[in-house]
């Protein structure tokens, strides 16, 4: 995995988000207080001299980890963030792609209905998963939430899509450069609080982060920023093997993604 | 680490999807998960494994072996990072090629030396549109030499002509290195090919190497700050990015196209106050006075005169759709609506002759004059890339790139 150069990483999503700022009305970001989105919360408050101009959506299907729970509330608190909460209900015999594919987006389309929000940042980047690579940095959805990635709008030289339908919605991904290991380094430099899963407690750590159902940690003596450095050069594993491998599978990341999922 | 952007070029199914992939495994740069999640879906199929798959994501992608939009993959190799943009190839999904291009600092055009195949007028248009891009610095990669024995006198006669077309077009073609291969094989990409014996050059890695590290940056030494935006809590404080030069606290600055002057009181650099800010950098402006509102888009110049201001430009234009109904230029995501186009020379993007007037088509190509809707700044795309460049839109639609050109 290449180790990039934080700073320029770090200007480019700067303008990303203001490029978001100032190209709609009402802007939110997803917050699931993993270590992605966290980080970009963190640009944010850099872009934006020192807070978070956007509400953040946590869609909280009520499974996620004690510890995500508390940091959410810590976090929020410290950073004076405007938090909004949607609850998604858990049905017992859903699990994986139908539980993300259905509960998750139901949920968000409802807070964006009610709220009115035009543009949703959200952290996902290119090295995550082949389909996340083919992603646009502003990336346009349906009122249904579709992604129709087989003719995407161009997008070259900063020239970002607009919102022409007003149904819709704009995802913007400011993170889409950057890769895993560029994440911990930037939480390192600049001391960005996390969520204490990510570090190992008896041989085993989280990766990645999904709720308490579909993710499932990995095998790992890092216990903090340094050796989960260290511990990223030399894997082999993908990151996302924690999670649900019904999600992750061939064709479902896009399936779920053309539904709508972040 | 810095990543040098490399975007494949070259004509559908010459073997830009499988020569990223067959470079991703053969510097190790995948992990086995990937490959064996590509190995599985090609079983799947009833094909043989193909490398592109690795790229290839969207389930319509892999079932009809085609690439149908841009992706990135990034390899390590000798401490020099590389993301090579795939792209689609089809001439239907060029605005899906552009997105990819536009992002390169080079470019490697593949041309396949199977009877049959060779150079194709795709061929020569991509390698017209990296031009006008404004991507020097090129790598030509002769492949599927296997199919025809790795036969030297096939390679030369691809050379040849590819020097030829790229002097047709104004490009100068000494700094372009031909590299023989087989990418499906893995001949001479990472390790020099012992099949190819009359190649005394690099392998195609040793070679992006070898260019990456002559890469020399051009400066405009000018003093300019792209604006973003207000700020919503301080009308005074203005977001941007530094194009080029330099600009300090307390100096003068004239907001162009507007012709305000304003004196920055302070500088925020990635929110940290700071004297000074340089080329890159993304910053805030704290000026002696409000700033309105339609900003975006403006530039912050310490020298008045530092870029032009009109509503009259040249560009060289590349058409993917006819103009026809409204028409509107978009520079840095400001939208600028287009009143008129009118042609002053055609380009035969095939041939590159050009001739006075004619009319703008389809896959070709044209020095145009465009009336816009109001005032802008703007450069020469080769000064400040950043002020010259711009996509067009016909009734809403993406139609064609342009840069300004004098």
């Amino acid at each position: 995995m290449i180790k990039q150069d934080i700073k320029s990483l770090e200007e480019r999503s700067i303008y990303v988000m203001r490029e978001a700022k100032s190209n709609f009305k009402n802007v939110a970001a997803l917050w699931s207080m993993g270590k992605d989105s966290t980080a970009m919360l963190a640009i944010a408050r850099k872009a934006f001299h020192g807070k978070v101009p956007f509400p953040v959506i946590h869609i909280d299907n009520g499974i996620d980890f004690p510890e995500t729970y508390e940091f959410r509330e810590s976090l929020a608190k410290k950073w004076k963030l405007n938090l909004i909460v949607g609850n998604s209900v858990i049905k017992p015999e859903m699990s994986g792609y139908a539980c993300c594919g259905a509960n998750k987006t139901v949920a968000l389309k409802k807070i964006l209905k009610e709220y009115g929000f035009d543009a949703l940042i959200v952290s996902i980047r290119r090295d995550e998963h082949g389909i996340r690579a083919k992603e646009r940095v502003f990336s346009p959805r349906n009122k249904d939430f579709k992604w129709n990635y087989k003719d995407q709008a161009a997008e070259l030289w900063d020239n970002y899509s607009s919102n022409d339908d007003s149904d819709g919605h704009i995802r913007v991904h400011p993170l889409l450069d950057w890769n895993e290991v560029d994440i911990w380094n930037y939480i390192r430099k600049e001391k960005v609080p996390m969520n204490p899963l990510y570090f190992s407690r008896n041989g085993y750590r989280y990766r990645s982060l999904g709720c308490t159902h579909c993710t499932t940690p990995v095998k790992s003596n890092a216990k903090d920023i340094n050796q989960i450095i260290k511990e990223l050069e030399v894997t082999d594993t993908e990151e996302r093997a924690g999670r649900d491998q019904d999600k992750e599978r061939e064709f479902v990341m896009e399936k779920l993604r053309a539904l709508g999922y972040m | 680490m810095i990543v040098n952007r490399v975007t494949l070029l070259g004509n559908k199914d010459h073997g830009k999807s499988t020569l990223i992939g067959s470079l991703l495994i053969n510097t190790g740069s995948v992990s086995e998960q990937r490959i064996n999640d590509a190995k599985k879906t090609s079983k799947k199929l009833g094909r043989q494994f193909e490398p592109g798959y690795i790229l290839d994501s969207f389930q319509e992608e892999r079932e009809n072996e085609m690439t149908i939009d841009t992706t990135r993959a990034q390899v390590k190799y000798k401490s020099t990072g590389f993301e090579f943009i795939d792209v689609p190839g089809h001439e239907e999904l060029m605005k899906n090629m552009l997105s990819g291009a536009s992002y390169a600092d080079f470019a490697l055009l593949i041309v396949s030396a199977k009877k049959d195949e060779g150079i194709t007028e795709q061929t020569k248009r991509h390698l017209f549109v990296a031009k006008l891009m404004g991507i020097n610095k090129i790598i030509v990669a002769v492949n599927k030499l296997d199919s025809v024995n790795y036969d030297e006198a096939r390679f030369e006669e691809i050379t040849d002509g590819i020097k030829q077309y790229l002097n047709k077009i104004g490009f100068k073609s000494e700094s372009i290195n031909f590299v023989p291969i087989s990418a499906y094989n893995s001949e001479n990409l990472v390790k020099k090919s012992k099949k190819i014996k009359w190649y005394g050059g690099s392998s195609l890695i040793d070679t992006l190497v070898a260019l990456s590290n002559s890469r020399k940056e051009s400066s405009h030494g000018k003093s300019m700050v792209l604006l973003q935006g207000v700020s919503e809590d301080d009308s005074r404080s203005v977001f941007g990015k530094v194009l080029s030069g330099s600009i300090r606290k307390n100096q003068r600055i004239t907001i162009q196209p507007e012709g305000h002057t304003s004196l920055i009181k302070s500088i925020f650099v990635s929110g940290r106050r700071s004297a000074k800010a340089t080329a890159g950098n993304v910053v805030t402006l704290e000026l002696d006075r409000a700033v309105k509102e339609g900003i975006k888009g403006s530039v912050a110049c310490a020298d008045r005169d530092a870029c032009r201001v009109g509503s009259s430009i040249n560009v060289l234009f590349f058409d993917t759709k006819p103009l026809k109904g409204k028409l509107s230029i978009k520079m840095n995501s400001v939208e600028i609506p287009c009143r008129k186009a009118e042609v002053m020379r055609s380009i035969s993007v095939a041939t590159g002759e050009t001739k006075e007037k004619g009319s703008i088509k389809p896959l070709q190509a044209a020095y145009i004059r465009l009336s816009l809707g109001k005032k802008i700044a703007f450069e020469d795309f080769e000064k400040v890339p950043e002020l010259g460049r711009f996509v067009m839109y016909s009734d809403r639609k993406f139609a064609g790139i342009g840069v300004v050109h004098n």
